[in-house]
């Protein structure tokens, strides 16, 4: 399975990533706080830290999920079914990379699926102008 | 509706009470950032209210395209009753690069109106639309690194934060609002009125997000982009691919959020504590590359230029990184830089009782550690240059009271972009300069950076550069002699509106003003520039960015009026506060002596024929300045 690698060294902490995300996933939305990929950048530092679900081949986000709503399928890709999905954040809080996202507004919890779907691939990997975010 | 957080939030110190009001009715005509200001500004400042006053009203502005994949939207306006404008204080307006405008926008607000003055030291926190202010005595002294990082740790990294240093609290003219490292709105002094007002900072955690109408639009106007480059002999922006460089330039840094762009005035420095971090612009520029060494030779008034560029090694970062945590200007470091360097060269020993240091290079960073705190040498020089020379200028050699006079002669604020100076700017450049100077309310950008890109292009390559600029000017401005270098002032006010309209939209949607508007197209190498006769670049990008992002759609006349619409309301906010075409006439002498690069000057009575053509144009009145009652109505804002 093709996977996300960030390269924290040549992230410019511009966000491009995140929000071509949201704008992409969430329907022309966009928010950081909805995005799949997070940036964090420091103060007085240029070094970010990227956060991003890795597709863990055991998952602890869909091993706690009381609803199977997470779940990692045949082809690798680990998923959310938003229709099982209570909001309960327990995948959150299992999730040790801090990849799962919440979504206030249709009350679930998301997280990156690689842009299923999308004919470009990821968004991320699309708009990041210094290839920061690849795709193989 | 689509682009727009949808709220305005007044937060007013003095009470700790709060109100949001729908944010529809303004943002219609008055689109967002800068526009918006001054719109909020009309109504909500009560005219007479002095910069110090808690009626002055500090007004954090975003722009519909803030907090969207738009290339270089995370800019922020910062606008009120600034305290720089010598001899009095007025309306002006400043910009910052950075994150704060779209988490502005993810909380729900477009504009926040922020008046009134805290008893106490405090902090500005609004979650998700909501205020509270917090006292927060235990921040009174500490830099603007250790608010943001400290108020991130108390909120979260997504917090975003305004703030002021020592400066800002100490009420020195010179002191920014800092964000992030170097993102500061720097030049009209608004960290000082954070100061009057007892605010440190103001922090903005924003969950929500912005309603794009046709994400598939603005992601075919990111894709069209491509690439920005541009004559490689050009100073400031050669855009070359990051990915085609290795090493530890490969990622220069960006002082915008969403922007894409690899610009060379960006670059990667050291702080003390050991991190890296981006520099941008100013230290770079000021310290080598920047100045031609002929600027050293005395112009006719016996005015030199002294060189910056002879810092100790490391000094510079430094300098910088002081700059930034104490909330300082870094132009005041280049006008008092170089005041203190003519005075040392005069022979003078000492400025109303204070020793000159031995070593000047060396001891700048002193110099501006006091004069953020105002105390020794510094403190001369932070109620602002032109202040010190009304009190101290009789004492001084009269060369070297005029050199100061010139540093900050457009009303206090640090000369640049005019061709006696920093900038490189031949004729017809700094006419374009003189007549925005004439009224704007502060220094301005001459047409965002563009011009002054052309302006170099024009150095750098002669005859050829004009020949495609006539071509260029015709297709612009329906007339080939804008930017030929001449005096004839009628097509001149043509490209001086053209950049006091592009400058006010980018200050409003907000985008960056060194990318946008593309001016000129973009080229891999010299070859492709001089095969090419027709240079004019994609100037409507900014038009499909904003009718991708609001579902609008505007033509360039419609953003144009709405730029004149703020030009005029900003134009009779200074005009109540005192200026007059009569005061503005003391800009002439400025431009009277020889530009630097050229040797071309105003003659006497030039200026007024350079007022009446630029006055015109704008649809002013010629005895006054004042936009015309005709101009007013047509633009709405009359009666």
């Amino acid at each position: 399975m093709k996977r996300l690698r960030t390269d924290p060294g040549l992230c410019r902490s511009c966000q491009a990533c995140a929000l071509a995300c949201s704008l992409v996933r969430e329907n022309g939305r966009s928010s950081l706080a909805e995005a799949r990929i997070r940036v964090e950048k420091p103060v007085a530092d240029l070094r970010p830290v990227l956060v991003v679900c890795r597709h863990c081949a055991r998952p602890a986000c869909a091993l706690v999920c009381p609803t199977r709503a997470m779940a990692r399928g045949d082809d690798g890709l680990v998923r959310v079914r938003e229709d099982l999905c209570t909001d309960c954040g327990a995948c959150a809080r299992a999730c040790p990379f801090g990849a799962v996202v919440s979504i206030p507004r249709r009350r679930v919890r998301q997280k990156c699926d690689l842009c299923e779907g999308r004919p470009e691939g990821p968004a991320c990997v699309e708009v990041c102008p210094v290839g920061a975010v690849l795709w193989s | 509706m689509h682009g727009y957080g949808g709220s305005v939030l007044t937060a007013d110190l003095s009470t700790g009470e709060s109100r949001r009001e729908d944010s529809a009715p303004y943002t219609g005509d008055w689109i967002g950032g800068r526009m918006l200001a001054a719109r909020l500004a009309w109504e909500r400042i009560p005219p007479g209210a002095g910069p110090w006053d808690p009626e002055n009203t500090l007004i954090v502005t975003a722009g519909p395209l803030a907090g969207t994949l738009s290339p270089s939207s995370g800019r922020t306006v910062l606008s009120g009753i600034s305290p720089v404008p010598h001899p009095f204080p007025w309306y002006t307006h400043s910009t910052l690069g950075g994150w704060f405008a779209g988490a502005l926008k993810f909380a729900g607000l477009d504009a926040l109106l922020i008046r009134g003055r805290a008893p106490v030291l405090s902090v500005l926190e609004i979650r998700d639309g909501e205020a509270r202010v917090r006292p927060c005595p235990e921040l009174a002294g500490l830099d603007t690194v250790e608010v943001q990082e400290g108020l991130k740790t108390a909120l979260g990294p997504d917090a975003q934060v305004l703030c002021a240093g020592p400066a800002g609290e100490n009420r020195v003219l010179s002191a920014t609002v800092q964000h992030d490292f170097e993102c500061a709105a720097g030049h009209s002094g608004f960290g000082a009125v954070f100061g009057a007002k007892n605010l440190k900072a103001v922090v903005v955690l924003g969950r929500g997000g912005v309603s794009v109408a046709r994400p598939g639009d603005l992601l075919t106007a990111w894709r069209s982009l491509g690439p920005y480059r541009m004559n490689p002999e050009h100073k400031f922006l050669a855009y070359e691919r990051s990915r085609d460089r290795p090493g530890p330039e490969a990622a220069r840094p960006v002082c915008s959020q969403a922007c894409v762009n690899d610009c060379r005035i960006a670059h990667r420095d050291r702080t003390r504590a050991g991190g890296t971090v981006g520099i941008f612009c100013l230290a770079p520029v000021f310290e080598g590359e920047g100045i031609p060494a002929e600027y050293a030779r005395p112009n006719p008034r016996g005015i030199a230029v002294p060189s910056l560029a002879n810092l100790p090694p490391g000094e510079r970062s430094a300098l910088v990184e002081d700059m930034n945590r104490l909330g300082l200007d870094y132009w005041v470091r280049v006008t008092v830089h170089a005041f203190l360097g003519a005075a040392e060269a005069s022979g003078v020993r000492d400025l109303a009782g204070v020793a000159l240091p031995r070593d000047l290079s060396g001891s700048m960073g002193d110099i501006l550690t006091d004069l953020a705190h105002r105390r020794g040498l510094g403190g001369l020089f932070s109620d602002g240059l032109a202040v010190f020379l009304d009190r101290h200028g009789d004492a001084l050699p009269a060369s070297l009271e005029a050199l100061g006079r010139e540093l900050v002669f457009d009303f206090g604020f640090q000369a640049h972009r005019e061709g006696r100076f920093w900038d490189r700017e031949p004729l017809p450049y700094w006419i374009f300069s003189a007549m925005l100077y004439a009224t704007e309310a502060r220094d301005p950008t001459i047409g965002t950076h563009s011009l002054m890109h052309l302006a170099e292009i024009q150095l750098a390559r002669g005859p050829e550069a004009l020949a495609k600029f006539r071509v260029l000017s015709e297709r612009l401005w329906g007339r080939p002699n804008v930017l030929e270098p001449d005096f004839d002032f009628e097509a001149k006010a043509r490209g001086a509106l053209w950049a006091r309209r592009a400058r006010m939209v980018i200050d409003s949607l907000p985008l960056c003003d060194f990318a946008f508007p593309r001016l000129l197209k973009s080229f891999d190498a010299l070859e492709g520039w001089s095969s090419e006769t027709n240079v004019l670049g994609d100037l409507d990008l900014d038009l499909r960015l904003l009718e991708a992002v609001t579902g609008v759609s505007r033509s360039r006349e419609d953003l144009d009026r709405a730029a004149d619409r703020a030009s005029a309301l900003e134009r009779l906010m200074i005009l109540r506060y005192g200026r007059n075409r009569a005061l503005e006439r003391s800009l002439a002498s400025h431009f009277e002596l020889p530009c630097r690069d050229d040797g071309t000057a105003l003659e006497p009575g030039d200026w007024e024929r350079l007022m009446d053509a630029w006055l015109s144009a704008c649809r002013y009145d010629l005895e006054t300045g004042a936009p015309t009652p005709e101009l007013l109505a047509e633009l709405g804002i009359g009666g």
